[in-house]
C-alpha cells in the first residue's frame, strides 16, 4: 500500500500543491485586493489586472536572459526565481491608457511546483541538467541556498472556541475567535464576568465594552431583539435578562455615542461617532465583512458567542479543546508566501504612486514600465525567504534544507512547527493528541524544550488546499439536509450526525474535498 | 612586591564624583584628538598620553614609572565646554527638576513634611532598610505643588524628549532646559533638601549629574592592537573619545568666535550624543554611534552588561589555563581514584616545580628529557623570573645551568592529583580529585564505579580536568574532595560509589547458593586483588578441593566485619527462615567471611550498598576504596567466568503461558465490562469523595494494573530464575521486574497524568472505537506485549503515553536547573562554623545547629538512628531488633 501510495504521490505533495494553488489564485487574490493603485494626481489611478508568472531565468551580465536551473542556482549563488508580469493600466479621468505589463519583480519558485523548469521533465532530462530525479523539491533556492518553508501550524480563525478563565480568583467563561481577513488578525473576546454581566473586547478598544451596548451600536435595539439573537433556552434568557437590567443604554444613537467614547476618548462627540463606525466595521470581527451591511451578520455572531459563555456556565456544554486537530489549520509555503506578496506588494504599489507623483512632478509622462521598480519587490520576497524573518515578526520561517542525509531532508520537508513559546510547559499541547491519528506522526518528535511542539506528518497525510467555490460548497451542504438558519451561520443540525461518507462520496466525483481536516461534525 | 598591612574592608559607600574630584585623580588633561606621531610615539596631552599608563612593550608610565603590564594605568581628563547630562543619570534629573522650584531650587515640601521624610529616611538607614519607598514618595508629593511655598513662583511643567533634553512648557510656550541651567538650578539646592531626596549631600550633589569634567579611562584599559601590516586599530572607547575631543574644539572654536546661537546648539547636542553614546551606546531613542564598518561601538555599558559583559562574563564566569577536555570512556582495570589522561594532554599541561637541594636530580632529568619525551618539563623560570621554553636543543644545556631556587613547569605524569568535573556540577561529587594515569590514545579513561556521582555515561559524555598549581591546593585536594573521601554521599548518608550493571550480576552469580569452584578459577577470579594467599578449600569433590564464591568473595572482605541484613532478593517471607533462606537472601557476614547470603544491590551497589557503606563508616576510606577497586574487578571475573547474555529469546515463553495470560487478561476486561454496566444501569458504588464517573475510572485502572501485574508474575514464573533478565531485575543490576512483565506479559494501561486516555474526537479517544465505548482497549490499555507486538491503535496509545514521559524530562531538566540556580544563589555565603551554627558572612546566625540536630547528613546512616543498634550488636554479638 505504502508503495502504491508513494508512486503515485510525490511526498511533498503538500508544499508543490499549495505552492500551485498561490500561482494559480493566491497572487491574483491579492492583486484584486489591492485593485488599484490611487495617487495625490488629480483624477489618475493605476488599475490592476492580470498577473502571470513567466519561467526560472537568469539575467547574466552581457543581458542575455537564460532559462535557469535548479542546479545553476546553487552552484552560482543565485536565486531561482521568476519574473512576475502584471497588466497595468493608468486611467487619468476619462481618457484610459493603453493596458501594459510589466515586470514587477522576481518571484522565488519552489522546485518542482508549476513554474519550475523541472516540473515536466523525464529523469534523464533531469540528470542532464544536474538534478537528481529523485529529489523531491517543495524547497526554494536563494542565493544559492536551499530553504524550506515550514509548515506552521495554528489555532484555526474564526472559529469560536470556548473555555474557561480566572480573573482576580473568580472561574470566568470566554468565548474567544481569531477573526482573520486579508492577512489581519484581530482577537475578539466575549466573556461573562461577575454578577453574569457579558462583556466584549476586540482591537482597537482598550479594556473590555459591555455587550448589550455593543449589540445595539449595531442596530440591535429591542431587549427582544438582543435575548431572541443569543438564545431560546429560558435560563439563558434568564442570564440575560440580568444583563439587559444593567444596560448602559437604551438606544442605537446611545449605544454609538458610548462605544465612540470609549475608542476616541477626549475628542469631539462627531468625530467620536464616525470614529465608532469605523470601528466597529473594521476592528469588530473583520472576517464577517467591512461594511455597515455586514452588522446583522456580526451581532449574530457575537450573540453566538455570548450563548458559548452561557452554555459553559451552565454546563451544558464542555470547553474547547484546543488541540483537537479540527481545530487547528496548516499554514503550507502558499500560504505564507501568500501573507509575504501581499506585504511586499503593498510596498511595491506605495513605491509605485511615489514614483508616479514624481514623475508626475517633473512633468514627464507617465509610463508604468518605467515607473515599477521590480528591485524593490524582489527584494522584499527573497529576504524573508533568505533569512526566515517573515513578515509579522515570525522568525525561522524559512530554513536551510537540511541534506545530512536524504531522510533528514524528507523530514525536514515534512515537519510541522507550532509558534508556541517553547519556554513554557504547555503539557497539553505537547500531547500526542489522538486526532493526530493518520496526520501526525506519533513518533518522531525531538527530545528537549521542542519536544511535541515540533511535529512532522504522517506518511500518508494528504492537505487539503482552501475551497473557492464557497457557493457550490454551501449548495452541497443544503443538498445533504443542513438547514438554512442565517446567512453566516449556515445551517445548525440538532442531533451531530456525520456527513463525512455522503462528503467523500461527493469528493470523488467532484472536484473538491474537505474532509481531511478533522470534519467530524458540522455545527 | 610590596608588602602589605592586611586590611578590612569595614563598608562601601556609593556616590557621584565631582568635577573637582575628576580633576584630582587625574593625570593629565587632554587636550588633542591624536594619537600617535609619525614615529609611532604617543603625544602628550593626547588620548594615548604615556601619563596614562602604557601598552607598549618596553615604554615606560611616566605617572608610576611601571612597564606595561605592570603599571594598572591612570586617569586623564577632559574640560568640556559646555556641561552635558550623564545619560545614566537622566531619569533622576528629571524627578529632581520636578521635584524642587524652578526659582529657588527649593524642595516644595513643607519644613515639617521634610523633617518627617528626614526622620524615617534616617531610621531606616541605621537599621539597614532600603529607602526607595519613602524617596518614591517624597519626589511624588513634591510635584504636586503648582506654586512654590517658599518664593511663590510658578512651577511649570517638565517634558522629557528622548533620553536628555527638558522641557519646560508655561501653556503654549516651550523652553528648553539647556544642562548649564539644569546645574545651575541643582547647585543652589540645599544639603537639608538633598537628604530628603534620599542622596547624601557630601558624597552626591545632584548637580554632579551634569557632567562638566570628563574623565578619561586609562590607556590600558582601551588598548590598540597593531595589526598584521603594521597598521594600529584603536578600540571602540578611543574612536569615542576621538569624537568627543573634536566636538569638544569646534564648540570651543565657535564660541569663541562667536557664532549664531543656532550652531551653538547643534553642536552642544552633538556633544550630548557623544558623551552619551561615550557611556551607554544602546539608550533609547538614540541611534547608536557607530564603526566606518557600520558595526555599533562597544562603549562603557556595553562592556558591563549581559551575558557577555564583565560581571556575568568575566568575574563569574572565568575561563582557567591548566585544564583540559575531552570524551571519556570506561576502563574497570584503572581504581575508582584514577583517571586516564591522555598522553598528548599530559605532555600539554604542566605543574610547577621549585627547585630545591633535594629535587634538583629529578627535576634536571626531567629538563633533559625535553618537551617531547613523556615525563618532561615544558618550561623553566629562572630567578629572576625569565621564563624559558625548553625544546629539543636547549634542554641539555639547561638542566646543566639549573640552579636551586628556580622553578620547573614539569608535565603531568602519573600519581599526579588533578581536578575531574562533569557538567552540570549539581552536587559536590561533580568535582572530584583523581589520580593522573597517563595512557596513550585520546579519551579520559575512568572507572566505570564513579559513573554515579558524575551522572555520567559513556555515550559521547565529555568531561573536564583542572590541574592543581600549588602545593596547598594539591594538599586540599587530596584530603578533602579525593575519590576516597566521597564515597559517601551527603544527600542521603549512603555510599554514592559502588558496583553498578554487571559489577552486581557478577557478584550474585558469584555468591548465589553454592558455587564450586577449582583452584584454577578460584585463583583466576583473584587475580585481579591483591590476595596473596590461598586460604583452606570447603570441601574436596572428586578428589579435588574446591572453593564456594562466598569465600571467594570474603577474601576481598575486610577482617572484623560483621553484619547482618535481609538481601534485595527477599520475598519478606512472614516467618524469615534466616540461614536457610531458600531464595539465600539472609546475609550473615562474621568476622569478614560471608557465611549466607547472596550479595546483590543491596550489598554493593552505588546508592544502596550496605557492605560498602559499613566499610565506609567503620573502617578508613582507604579500606573502602580498595574494596571498591576489589569487588569491581572480582565481579567482572566472575560475570566473565559464568558467561551472561541477554536476547529475544530470553523473552519467550510457553504456549501455556500465554494461554493464561490472554485468559486473564479476557477475564479482567469482562470485569472492565462488569463495571461499565454496572456504572451505566446506576448500579456503581461511589468511593467516598468521588464521583460515579470518578469511581469508574478508578475502579477501571486498579483492575487492569492487577491484572498486568498478574501477567507479570506469570511470565516471571515460567521465565524462572535462571533467566538473565530476572538475575538482572533481582539482583538489582539493571530493570525491574514491571520491564519484564512489559517484554513477555503485557504493557499494560497508558497514562497520560495519571488518567486513562480520554482527549481525542467528541465521545470516543479514536475513530476505530464507537461513540461512548468506556472499554479498556479504546481508553489506552495495551494487551499486548513488547515481544509479541503492538496492534495499531495501542501503538498509538503507547506513543502517547511515551510522548508524556518525553515531554516531562525536557521540562523537568529546564525547571530543576532553575531551581538549583536559585537555591545557590540564595544559600552559598552560609557556612558551618566551628561552634556548629549556621551563619551568613555578616556573621548573623541562620541555625543555632546545623540543620537543627547537629546531624553531618554524610555520616548518618541513611538519616536512620542505626548506630546504637549496631553498638549493641557489636558489643552483645546478638541481633537486635
Amino acid at each position: 500500500m505504502s508503495r502504491a501510495y508513494f508512486t503515485r504521490e510525490n511526498i511533498v505533495r503538500h508544499h508543490i500543491d499549495s505552492f500551485n494553488d498561490f500561482l494559480d489564485y493566491g497572487l491574483q487574490k491579492v492583486i484584486k485586493e489591492q485593485g488599484t493603485i490611487e495617487t495625490d494626481i488629480e483624477d489618475t489611478y493605476v488599475r490592476l489586472g492580470e498577473i502571470r508568472v513567466g519561467k526560472p531565468t537568469v539575467k547574466e551580465a552581457d543581458g542575455a536572459q537564460d532559462l535557469l536551473y535548479p542546479n545553476d542556482g546553487r552552484l552560482r549563488n543565485i536565486t531561482y526565481s521568476a519574473p512576475l508580469f502584471l497588466e497595468m493600466t493608468i486611467v487619468k479621468g476619462e481618457t484610459e491608457n493603453e493596458p501594459v505589463e510589466a515586470v514587477i519583480g522576481q518571484l522565488p519558485i519552489m522546485l518542482m511546483s508549476k513554474c519550475c523548469n523541472l516540473a515536466e521533465m523525464t529523469h534523464e532530462e533531469m540528470v542532464g541538467v544536474g538534478e537528481d530525479p529523485l529529489d523531491p523539491g517543495g524547497y526554494f533556492i536563494v542565493n544559492g541556498t536551499e530553504r524550506v518553508l515550514m509548515t506552521l501550524e495554528d489555532l484555526a480563525p474564526n472559529k469560536i472556541f470556548a473555555d474557561f478563565e480566572v480573573r482576580y480568583g473568580d472561574r470566568i467563561e470566554v468565548a474567544k475567535v481569531f477573526s482573520e481577513r486579508r492577512g489581519y488578525r484581530a482577537l475578539v473576546v466575549v466573556e461573562r464576568g461577575r454578577k453574569s454581566i457579558v462583556e466584549v473586547s476586540f482591537p482597537a478598544i482598550s479594556g473590555r465594552l459591555s455587550f448589550i451596548t455593543l449589540m445595539r451600536s449595531m442596530g440591535v435595539e429591542t431587549d427582544e431583539d438582543i435575548v431572541n439573537m443569543v438564545s431560546d433556552n429560558p435560563e439563558v434568557i434568564k442570564f440575560m435578562l440580568e444583563n439587559l437590567e444593567e444596560a448602559e443604554v437604551h438606544t442605537i444613537e446611545e449605544a454609538m455615542e458610548k462605544v465612540g467614547s470609549r475608542v476616541a476618548a477626549g475628542q469631539t462627540k462627531e468625530y467620536q461617532i464616525k470614529r465608532a463606525n469605523y470601528v466597529i466595521d473594521r476592528y469588530l470581527l473583520p472576517h464577517l465583512g467591512n461594511d455597515p451591511a455586514h452588522r446583522t451578520v456580526k451581532a449574530q455572531y457575537l450573540a453566538r458567542m455570548a450563548e458559548s459563555c452561557f452554555e459553559l456556565a451552565l454546563g451544558r456544554r464542555q470547553p474547547d479543546d484546543k488541540d483537537h486537530y479540527a481545530n487547528k489549520r496548516l499554514k503550507l509555503s502558499g500560504d505564507l508566501m501568500e501573507d509575504l506578496f501581499r506585504v511586499s506588494f503593498n510596498r511595491l504599489a506605495r513605491d509605485v504612486k511615489y514614483q508616479l507623483e514624481r514623475a508626475n512632478m517633473r512633468n514627464r509622462d507617465l509610463n508604468v514600465v518605467t515607473v515599477v521598480r521590480a528591485d524593490v519587490l524582489t527584494e522584499r520576497l527573497a529576504h524573508p525567504l533568505a533569512t526566515g524573518n517573515w513578515v509579522g515578526g515570525r522568525a525561522g520561517v524559512s530554513q536551510l534544507l537540511d541534506r545530512i542525509d536524504y531522510m533528514a531532508a524528507l523530514s525536514h520537508l515534512r515537519r510541522v512547527i507550532s509558534p508556541l513559546s517553547r519556554a513554557q510547559p504547555h503539557f497539553e499541547a505537547r500531547d500526542l493528541h489522538p486526532t493526530q491519528w493518520g496526520r501526525i506522526c506519533p513518533s518522531e518528535t525531538p527530545e528537549g524544550p521542542n519536544c511535541g511542539l515540533v511535529k512532522n506528518f504522517a506518511q500518508m497525510v494528504e492537505i487539503s488546499t482552501e475551497v473557492y467555490d464557497l457557493k457550490g460548497l454551501k449548495q452541497t451542504l443544503y443538498n445533504l439536509g443542513v438547514e438554512h438558519v442565517a446567512p453566516q451561520i449556515m445551517g445548525l443540525e440538532e442531533t451531530p450526525i456525520t456527513y463525512a461518507t455522503e462528503l467523500e462520496a461527493i469528493e470523488q466525483s467532484a472536484e473538491y474535498n474537505n474532509t481531511d481536516e478533522g470534519g467530524d461534525s458540522f455545527e | 612586591m610590596i608588602g602589605t598591612v592586611p586590611k578590612r574592608i569595614k563598608e562601601i559607600r556609593f556616590g557621584l564624583i565631582s568635577p573637582k574630584e575628576y580633576r584630582k585623580m587625574s593625570v593629565t588633561r587632554v587636550i588633542t584628538a591624536d594619537t600617535y606621531d609619525d614615529d609611532g610615539f604617543p603625544i602628550e596631552m593626547g588620548l594615548m598620553d604615556p601619563k596614562m599608563g602604557v601598552i607598549d612593550p618596553g615604554l615606560r608610565c611616566k605617572t608610576c614609572g611601571g612597564r606595561a603590564g605592570e603599571c594598572p594605568g591612570h586617569f586623564g581628563h577632559v574640560e568640556l565646554i559646555a556641561p552635558v547630562v550623564h545619560v545614566g543619570f537622566a531619569k533622576l534629573i528629571r524627578k529632581i527638576l520636578r521635584a524642587t522650584c524652578k526659582d529657588c531650587s527649593a524642595l516644595l515640601l513643607d519644613s515639617t513634611q521634610k523633617k518627617e521624610y528626614l526622620e524615617q529616611i534616617r531610621m531606616l538607614r541605621t537599621i539597614g532598610q532600603p529607602i526607595e519607598d519613602i524617596t518614591n514618595e517624597v519626589f511624588k508629593e513634591a510635584r504636586k505643588p503648582k506654586t512654590c511655598q517658599y518664593c511663590s513662583a510658578q512651577q511649570l511643567d517638565i517634558k522629557v524628549e528622548k533620553p536628555s533634553t527638558y522641557v519646560e512648557k508655561d501653556g503654549t510656550h516651550e523652553h528648553k532646559l539647556m544642562p548649564s541651567d539644569i546645574r545651575a538650578r541643582f547647585e543652589k539646592i540645599t544639603d537639608d533638601d538633598i537628604e530628603v531626596m534620599g542622596m547624601d549631600p557630601s558624597v552626591a550633589r545632584p548637580e554632579w549629574t551634569i557632567m562638566t569634567v570628563l574623565p578619561v579611562p586609562p590607556v590600558t584599559m582601551r588598548p590598540s592592537i597593531t595589526l598584521e601590516s603594521g597598521q594600529r586599530s584603536e578600540d571602540d572607547l578611543t574612536h569615542k573619545l576621538v569624537d568627543i575631543i573634536r566636538i569638544n574644539q569646534r564648540f570651543q572654536e565657535n564660541r569663541e568666535a562667536g557664532a549664531p546661537q543656532l550652531i551653538i546648539e547643534d553642536l552642544w547636542e552633538l556633544l550630548q550624543y557623544h558623551v552619551t553614546t561615550f557611556i551607554d551606546n544602546a539608550v533609547s531613542g538614540v541611534p547608536p554611534a557607530r564603526h566606518r564598518s557600520g558595526r555599533p561601538l562597544k562603549t562603557l555599558s556595553q562592556r558591563l552588561k549581559g551575558k557577555e559583559g564583565r560581571f556575568r562574563g568575566s568575574l563569574s564566569g572565568k575561563r582557567v589555563n591548566f585544564s583540559a577536555r575531552t570524551v571519556i570512556s570506561p576502563d574497570p582495570n584503572l581504581s575508582i581514584s584514577e583517571v586516564g589522561v591522555p598522553l598528548t594532554m599530559a605532555m600539554e599541561l604542566s605543574i610547577p616545580v621549585n627547585v630545591t637541594k633535594r629535587n634538583i636530580e629529578e627535576v634536571r632529568e626531567y629538563i633533559k628529557r625535553g618537551p617531547d619525551n613523556h615525563p618532561g618539563a615544558n618550561y623553566v623560570i629562572r630567578d629572576d623570573n625569565r621564563r624559558l621554553k625548553v625544546t629539543d636543543k636547549n634542554c641539555e644545556e639547561l638542566a646543566e645551568t639549573l640552579e636551586i631556587g628556580w622553578k620547573v613547569d614539569r608535565q603531568l605524569k602519573n600519581g599526579d592529583v588533578i581536578l575531574f568535573n562533569r557538567q552540570p556540577s549539581l552536587h559536590r561529587m561533580s568535582i572530584m580529585a583523581h589520580e593522573v594515569k597517563v595512557l596513550p590514545h585520546k579519551t579520559f579513561r575512568l572507572n566505570p564505579a564513579v559513573c554515579p556521582p558524575y551522572n555520567a555515561d559513556f555515550d559521547g559524555d565529555e568531561m573536564n580536568m583542572h590541574v592543581l598549581q600549588t602545593e596547598e591546593a594539591r594538599a586540599e585536594a587530596k584530603m578533602l574532595i579525593h575519590v576516597q573521601e566521597n564515597i559517601l554521599s551527603p544527600r542521603f548518608g549512603g555510599p554514592i560509589i559502588g558496583g553498578i550493571h554487571d559489577h552486581i550480576s557478577g557478584m550474585y552469580m558469584l555468591t548465589k547458593g553454592e558455587n564450586r569452584l577449582d583452584k584454577n578459577d578460584f585463583l583466576e577470579m583473584l587475580r585481579k586483588s591483591r590476595i596473596s594467599q590461598i586460604i583452606e578449600p570447603e570441601g574436596t569433590q572428586d578428589g579435588k578441593p574446591y572453593w564456594t564464591g562466598k569465600q571467594v568473595f570474603s577474601q576481598i572482605l575486610p577482617d572484623g566485619l560483621n553484619m547482618t541484613y535481609k538481601a534485595l532478593l527477599c520475598e519478606n517471607c512472614a516467618t524469615c527462615k534466616k540461614e536457610d533462606c531458600n531464595r539465600d537472601a539472609y546475609v550473615t557476614i562474621r568476622d569478614g567471611q560471608l557465611l549466607s547470603g547472596t550479595i546483590d544491590e543491596k550489598a554493593v551497589g552505588a546508592f544502596k550498598g550496605l557492605i560498602l557503606d559499613r566499610i565506609v563508616k567503620d573502617y578508613t576510606p582507604p579500606v573502602a576504596l580498595q574494596f571498591i577497586d576489589d569487588m569491581t574487578r572480582l565481579a567482572i571475573r566472575s560475570i566473565m567466568h559464568f558467561g551472561f547474555s541477554f536476547g529475544i529469546n530470553d523473552e519467550d515463553i510457553p504456549e501455556e503461558a500465554s494461554a493464561q495470560i490472554s485468559e486473564l487478561l479476557e477475564d479482567a476486561e469482562a470485569r472492565v465490562m462488569d463495571l461499565i454496566i454496572a456504572f451505566n444501569e446506576g448500579n456503581l458504588e461511589p468511593l467516598p469523595g468521588r464521583t460515579v464517573a470518578e469511581t469508574l475510572e478508578l475502579r477501571i485502572m486498579q483492575e487492569l494494573g492487577k491484572a498486568r501485574d498478574s501477567t507479570g508474575d506469570i511470565a516471571g514464573n515460567y521465565l524462572g530464575l535462571d533467566n538473565a533478565a530476572v538475575i538482572m531485575a533481582v539482583s538489582g543490576a539493571r530493570g525491574s521486574m514491571l520491564n519484564l512483565t512489559q517484554m513477555a506479559g503485557c504493557v499494560g494501561q497508558q497514562a497520560v497524568r495519571g488518567e486513562r486516555i480520554r482527549r481525542g474526537y467528541a465521545g470516543r479517544t479514536l475513530s476505530n472505537f464507537n461513540h461512548g465505548d468506556l472499554g479498556a482497549g479504546a481508553h489506552g490499555f495495551v494487551k499486548s506485549s513488547y515481544k509479541k507486538g503492538l496492534s495499531p491503535t495501542e501503538y498509538f496509545f503507547h506513543a502517547i503515553g511515551g510522548r508524556e514521559g518525553l515531554v516531562d524530562t525536557a521540562v523537568r531538566t529546564s525547571q530543576s536547573g532553575y531551581l538549583q540556580r536559585r537555591l545557590v544563589n540564595a544559600l552559598q555565603d552560609l557556612e558551618v562554623q566551628y561552634d556548629g551554627t549556621v551563619r551568613d558572612t555578616r556573621g548573623m546566625v541562620v541555625q543555632f545547629k546545623y540543620g537543627e540536630d547537629g546531624v553531618d547528613p554524610m555520616k548518618s546512616d541513611y538519616s536512620k538512628p542505626q548506630t546504637i543498634r549496631r553498638i549493641i550488636e557489636d558489643v552483645t554479638g546478638k541481633e537486635v531488633e
